[in-house]
């Protein structure tokens, strides 16, 4: 596998949406027995990139090559058939089929030739005979539902390697991982090298790939700004190159003043989602909840919130107490969260820019039961200038617009409500640069302005650019508290982490 | 653009129907014919009106024609016990009212589909209507009463097309100008995010369904004026008339969309359909067949919009 033809290859990507340059002459090529780092932060094109390969979008410009030849893939199946395949961030099993039924899925191993029957048999001795060989620990003949994150992700790593002839791609597979579990994968990408396989592996795990990367590219806005061999340059350098400027040029200083506890929630506790919470944020600060995906920070803050009752604890806001768990009367106390979630529980799609920044605080612009549409429209409009919203018409349905821009109609409509109290649950997922910084800067007007925040991200650059004090979660439990400007990101992590022993334990 | 051709081909169809049937039949246009449409698609149009609300947060209610048979029939009671016409409205509007409370209770409190639980409800509505008539239709209503259908308002605008009218603005108001006509398009559209932005969206869907329950009475009460008995196998089949009627207006079955305008265009052209092909001796037989062709296109128009919106916003 020394053959210096590369396996893939991507030379010259453009691609747009609506007028946003997502890609520009982007250019990437992966050799067999190799794993391709491809690192950038949120919003850098990293996914888009991976899609265009996976076909599910079509470039504007730029080919792709794979063993020399140049190949168009018009939908995703094309790009299976080349060999290609892919392990989603977003997982993508059927969960009422089994383990093996969704290694397989697709390509059943057939019995009765004729009569084209699936080989239950044959589908399940061979699923088990893989996952052994990686040393998975999973009972091919179990249900998907029933099994955790970490699992299902396991499952998903096992069907891309039935599916990979030639390259395969993972975004981000270690995020629901054990330390135990990373180790196993690790192994098993050794282990497909030597078949021959050219991989690409998405990470912002810097630390991580010095086990498993030959080789590095980091994109940047759109623009591969490095590519070269690992170790050729340091982290640092890496890490500079993916942020393209200080720290501080992206996250803005902050001069607020600390006022009285505004938030205190104590020994809140939800059944099998988290234990025992207890925090307290003060007006002006800004307290920052890192933690793995599975750790309960989105359950805890959706709690607080009241959109699920607490099993036991104390939620405090401003003096009076939250034990109702409904939403509409945490609203009416001051209390705002930026869902993780926008399409699911944040944007009502098919509604207009307006009426989804105006939701929450319908009642300031009714009067004598109607509603001031004229109002509305200035509102709105004052808002779309404040946070910069694209395209700036209050009419433009909310599905039409790009993530960053939602995002923006979100935070703008607890502007609007006039909270006093935010809890931002991965406020910039999925935001480009220029989104994140204004973002960014309205969050540190509220604090500025005396509203307590509380910041749930995985981004570990933005918990340490924009927090006082990160909290950070392991297993539903909070396990430390550290001060930002002390911290670091290997420290922070090391407290995430979930270890083999606690794995067991649970 | 797109929105603006949502809303006119509806419009367009309509008009282009009516001229296609005055050319085939000129006694189409004629000031009889047309208030006799407007007397015919009365009941179905209430009731839609109500529906648009209900449709619009992401709901649906199967029982609206049983919940009319019930309240025709309690109006009916009331009339033949010799209360005064007003109060014999009421009565069939209070009685649809408390059917809807239920309605909208039961899905709220209980969390089942709104399709099964009026589903249930439609056959829990009827069979009421039947057991307490004994299956008979009431008698002894004052003719005075009939004037709801057949009167006339300054000798020419029908009693039954002045209701429409006041009831279309009502809910018209509601929908596009009141802070629960912008919850009921947020529940539909999403009823998690109405939720998470601290709409009370159980009370805001028992009004609704509560609305359309007591518009159903509205619509039973001029049905019972009509036939001038309270007939408790009443509105059989027309849940399906007035779910068509929104749905041909442009109201989406996944929620979020539909205006009272719309609907009542749908109204329109189901009811001047129906009218154009009885003057032209088409039997009923075809007619369904036609109706049903309608729905099936409309729904396919939604569904061709709803599925643009969705692969732009990826």
């Amino acid at each position: 596998m020394t053959d210096d033809q590369a396996a893939l290859e991507m030379r010259g990507i453009n691609k747009s949406f609506a007028g946003n340059t997502v890609l520009a002459d982007v250019s990437l090529s992966a050799r067999a027995g190799e794993v391709h780092a491809l690192v950038g932060e949120n919003g850098a094109g990293k996914s888009t990139l991976m899609k265009i390969l996976a076909g599910v979008y079509q470039p504007d410009a730029g080919e792709i090559l794979i063993d020399g030849q140049r190949i168009r893939f018009a939908r995703p199946s094309d790009a299976l058939r080349s060999g290609i395949a892919m392990i989603y961030q977003e997982l993508s099993l059927a969960p009422d089929l089994t383990v093996a039924e969704n290694i397989f899925l697709g390509r059943e191993p057939l019995s009765f030739a004729l009569l084209r029957v699936v080989d239950r048999r044959e589908m399940n001795t061979h699923a088990a005979g893989m996952l052994k060989a990686y040393g998975f620990k999973l009972d091919p003949r179990a249900s998907i539902k029933r099994l955790s994150a970490a699992d299902r992700q396991l499952v998903e790593i096992t069907r891309a390697t039935v599916e990979a002839k030639r390259v395969l791609v993972m975004d981000e597979p270690t995020s629901s991982l054990t330390a135990h579990e990373v180790e196993d994968l690790f192994h098993l990408i050794r282990e497909l090298k030597t078949r021959g396989l050219a991989i690409i592996y998405i990470s912002h795990r810097l630390e991580e790939l010095d086990f498993i990367a030959d080789r590095v590219t980091v994109l940047r806005d759109g623009r591969a700004i490095y590519s070269g061999v690992w170790g050729e340059i340091s982290r640092a350098e890496i890490i500079r190159h993916m942020a393209g400027r200080e720290l501080k040029e992206i996250f803005p200083p902050r001069a607020a003043a600390r006022g009285e506890t505004r938030l205190r929630i104590t020994n809140l506790t939800r059944k099998g989602k988290f234990r025992e919470v207890s925090l307290a944020v003060a007006a002006g600060e800004v307290v920052g909840i890192a933690g793995l995906a599975g750790a309960g920070r989105t359950e805890l803050v959706e709690t607080i919130f009241g959109a699920y009752h607490a099993d036991g604890g104390e939620i405090v806001l401003d003096g009076s107490k939250l034990d109702k768990a409904q939403p509409d009367l945490s609203v009416a106390h001051g209390l705002g969260l930026l869902t993780e979630d926008r399409k699911r529980t944040g944007l009502c799609l098919n509604q207009p820019l307006a009426s989804n920044l105006t939701l929450a605080n319908l009642r300031a612009l009714t009067s004598n039961w109607r509603l001031d549409k004229k109002r509305e429209k200035a509102v709105a409009a004052e808002h779309i200038e404040r946070l910069h919203i694209r395209p700036p018409d209050p009419d433009k349905t909310v599905a039409l617009m790009s993530g960053g821009n939602q995002q923006k109609v979100l935070l703008a409509r607890w502007l609007f409500a006039d909270s006093q109290v935010f809890l931002l649950d991965e406020p910039t997922r999925g935001v480009d640069v220029a989104a994140r910084s204004e973002i960014y800067r309205a969050i540190n007007r509220l604090a500025e302005r005396g509203a307590a925040i509380v910041m749930v991200s995985s981004d570990l650059p933005e918990l340490l650019g924009m927090a006082d004090r990160i909290l950070v979660m392991r297993r539903g439990r909070l396990v430390a508290e550290l001060d930002a400007r002390q911290t670091t990101q290997e420290e922070i992590l090391r407290h995430a982490a979930v270890d083999q022993g606690e794995q067991q334990a649970a | 653009m797109s929105d603006w051709i949502k809303r006119f081909i509806p419009f367009a169809s309509l008009i282009a129907l009516c001229v296609i049937i005055a050319v085939l039949e000129p006694r189409f246009l004629s000031s009889g014919n047309l208030a006799s449409v407007a007397r015919q698609t009365a009941v179905i149009t209430v009731m839609a009106m109500g529906m648009t609300m209900v449709m619009v947060s992401g709901g649906i209610d199967l029982s609206v024609g049983s919940m009319m048979a019930l309240a025709g029939v309690a109006g009916a009671f009331a009339l033949a016990g010799g209360a005064p016409p007003v109060v014999g409205i009421m009565a069939s509007m209070a009685a649809g009212g408390v059917c809807g409370f239920m309605n909208g209770a039961a899905i709220t409190t209980l969390k089942i589909p709104p399709f099964i639980v009026t589903l249930g409800a439609m056959g829990i509505y009827r069979g009421i209507a039947l057991l307490i008539t004994d299956g008979k239709a009431v008698v002894g209503l004052p003719t005075s009463f009939g004037h709801l259908a057949e009167g006339n308002l300054f000798g020419i605008i029908p009693i039954p097309l002045l209701i429409v009218v006041i009831v279309a603005v009502a809910i018209h108001f509601v929908l596009s100008s009141t802070r629960l006509g912008r919850y009921c398009y947020a529940i539909g559209s999403n009823v998690e995010a109405a939720r998470y932005a601290g709409v009370r969206v159980a009370r805001c869907q028992i009004i609704f369904y509560l609305i359309l329950g007591a518009l159903a009475g509205l619509a039973g009460a001029i049905e019972a004026a009509r036939l001038v008995t309270g007939q408790p196998t009443a509105g059989e089949g027309y849940e399906l008339r007035v779910i068509a009627a929104v749905v041909i207006g442009g109201g989406s079955l996944s929620g979020g969309q539909g205006t009272v305008v719309g609907t009542i265009i749908g109204a329109l052209i189901m009811g001047v359909l129906a009218n154009g092909a009885n003057l032209l001796g088409i039997s009923s037989f075809t007619q369904q067949i036609v109706i049903g062709a309608v729905i099936v296109l409309a729904v396919t128009f939604d569904e061709f919009q709803r599925r643009r919106l969705e692969t732009a916003g990826s």
